[in-house]
């Protein structure tokens, strides 16, 4: 009898240990600190409320780069299902076999794309817009920089930091300086740019500001920096008003990071549905109002003051640039970077 | 019972050969090193004569280009140039700041030499990337020695921080505890007895120094040398965050070229590169090995 009451227990236990469903688990490879912690709360949470036979799992990763060597090494047998990342990385990821074409069949929110969120090429769809902006300490910099030659002022001598070329913080920079100066194609050449950036590098401190550029603008170190307006807003806000956030007159370029299906993946009818979601006007408008990403999807609503911390307004003013088509000039650009500018800055 | 009978009624242990004996011992580690080490160098050479796509894509056509692209260019030829440059030049300061440190532990003794040995090894148990940071609170143009500066008259201080000085201070400070301590395993053959008959016989102390003591701690500076001087050329983090992006080393070309840009078969070209100046300093330490002996 006790035996059986012991049996019968175990059973009890080990039938109460799972739940009452089985749970398909989507693994989703994306960028790492603060878009984590706001993608996941704004985001998942909500798509795991609705869908609670879904689990999301959070794979985090600095940058795009080591998203993508982490699905090359899984190629043959993948782990994940979903990836967010730069669209340039997601063209590589597309070309060599990574990725599962989104379109109309995956997501019926795919029509509602902005068509800069499509592209040629590239299996995956955007998911947010970014913008490049100036970031500059209110204390140190009493007057919002209107223009980005804001950099050349010598008064900021040794006050300036940025992220230097190879990096696409530099490389986008030099292209809307080549652009304000007259350069009429970059993919020909950036010389405009260039001659612009050696006036701006002996204002620079570093090229390399560590960990992010807004701390070291926040805290002082520098008084002006160039940064992606998402990261900026999320830093001007938690800052109680020491770092703000400018937009040149001239324009800016934008910065797409893509949403990819995982070809192969272990859950892949939940992986779509998840990317069905992202993609939707809801999850659309909780992401611009949580960090200021630019929706890609053109019904979404968000609050007229979120959109204005957005890109959306100026859209007008945003320099056209293919990403994809640059990629084979970038490596190009830094060598230019590293024999005229960089030796100016020492 | 004959003596030889019992000798030959007892079985005989048989004992180990040489090579069973090292092929035991030596069996385990060859095999890790070769999954965790010889293999993956493979990859990476095959990596370097692959071909690199536009974009960051990988082809898969054999190629000499990213070799001979590399030790043609003349950009490449100068950040080796520096890296090795670089690195020797931290390698002398380290030891040079380390030797006089090691040569009074060495002499020390009870516990006072335990105190002073602890305080050698404690900044290794801090991650390098902290100390790094510490540096960067001490050489900023408002840090420390910039304040104390300022505060006797210096108008604007001195560039300390996010160019070449920051990343040999950085580095040198981060390489000592290796350097003590290999000088320190090196000091074996110091006999105290020989420095006190150089004297009897009329040397002065930096006779002494020069001719008794350098020549006999020899095999601890070049155990010490070697360590610093590959510890240094394939450090990433201090030259990233002190070098402020105008330090380009063999490390942080390889980062970008793998992590920013993409081109996995030159940050293989890059790495493999490394481990041929890793080969030559080795040939090198055993051949000075061979001569101080």
């Amino acid at each position: 009898m006790k035996t059986t009451n012991f049996l019968t227990g175990i059973l009890f236990l080990t039938a109460t240990a799972y739940p009452a469903f089985s749970q398909d688990t989507v693994t989703l490879v994306a960028y790492s600190g603060l878009f984590q912690e706001r993608y996941t709360k704004a985001v998942i949470q909500p798509f795991m409320a609705a869908n609670p036979d879904i689990k999301i799992e959070y794979y985090p990763f600095p940058g795009s780069a080591q998203m993508l060597g982490a699905l090359r090494a899984q190629k043959a047998s993948p782990q994940s299902d979903v990836t967010i990342m730069d669209v340039s990385v997601a063209k590589t990821g597309t070309d060599e076999g990574l990725f599962d074409k989104i379109d109309e069949s995956v997501s019926k929110n795919v029509v509602d794309l902005y068509p800069s969120a499509r592209f040629e090429g590239v299996a995956g769809v955007g998911v947010t817009f970014d913008n490049l902006v100036l970031v500059y300490n209110s204390q140190a910099v009493k007057t919002a920089p209107t223009s980005w030659n804001a950099l050349k002022d010598s008064a900021l001598k040794g006050k300036i930091a940025m992220l230097g070329a190879p990096d696409l913080v530099g490389i986008s920079t030099t292209i809307i300086l080549d652009h304000m100066n007259g350069g009429k194609n970059y993919l020909q050449g950036v010389d405009k740019g260039i001659a612009a950036m050696a006036e701006v590098a002996p204002n620079i401190q570093t090229w390399e500001p560590k960990p992010e550029v807004y701390p070291n603008v926040v805290n002082g170190l520098v008084s002006l920096g160039v940064g992606w307006n998402a990261r900026a807003q999320v830093n001007a806000d938690m800052s109680e008003g020491r770092l703000k956030v400018a937009l040149p007159a001239e324009g800016t370029v934008l910065q797409t990071n893509a949403i990819n299906l995982i070809k192969g993946g272990p859950s892949q009818a939940a992986a779509r549905k998840f990317v069905d979601y992202a993609l939707s006007r809801a999850a659309q408008e909780a992401f611009t109002a949580a960090m200021y990403y630019a929706p890609t999807n053109s019904k979404a609503n968000v609050a007229p003051e979120v959109i204005d911390r957005t890109v959306v307004k100026s859209m007008n003013s945003v320099i056209p640039l293919d990403w994809i088509a640059l990629s084979k000039v970038r490596d190009q650009i830094t060598q230019e970077w590293r024999r005229k500018v960089i030796p100016l800055s020492r | 019972m004959t003596a030889a009978a019992i000798m030959t009624a007892v079985p005989e242990k048989r004992p180990i050969s040489a090579g069973a004996l090292a092929t035991l011992l030596l069996g385990p580690i060859a095999i890790v090193n070769g999954v965790a080490f010889v293999l993956p160098v493979f990859n990476l050479l095959m990596l370097s004569f692959r071909e690199a796509l536009s974009g960051g894509g990988l082809g898969e056509a054999f190629t000499l280009e990213n070799w001979t692209g590399t030790v043609t260019d003349s950009y490449y030829l100068e950040l080796i140039g520096q890296s090795i440059s670089t690195s020797l030049f931290i390698t002398f300061l380290t030891l040079i700041c380390s030797y006089p440190i090691a040569l009074y532990l060495h002499r020390s003794q009870g516990a006072w030499r335990t105190f002073l040995l602890v305080l050698v090894i404690s900044p290794l148990l801090t991650s390098a990337v902290v100390r790094t940071y510490g540096w960067i609170a001490i050489l900023a143009d408002d840090g420390l020695i910039n304040s104390i500066l300022m505060y006797f008259g210096s108008e604007n201080g001195i560039r300390l921080l996010f160019n070449k000085t920051g990343v040999v201070i950085g580095l040198t400070e981060i390489l000592m505890p290796y350097m003590i301590l290999a000088l320190l395993a090196g000091f074996g053959r110091l006999d105290h007895r020989i420095e006190e008959a150089a004297e009897t016989l009329g040397a002065p102390p930096w006779k002494v120094f020069w001719r008794i003591i350098v020549p006999l701690t020899m095999p601890g500076i070049a155990l010490g040398c070697l360590l610093s001087f590959v510890l240094a050329i394939s450090s990433f983090i201090t030259p990233k965050l002190l070098g402020g992006g105008r330090v380009f080393l063999l490390a942080t070309e390889i980062y970008d070229q793998a992590i920013v840009t993409l081109n996995w078969p030159l940050a293989a070209t890059l790495s493999m590169i490394i481990l041929v100046v890793f080969g030559a300093a080795l040939v090198f330490y055993s051949r000075l090995l061979r001569a101080i002996s």
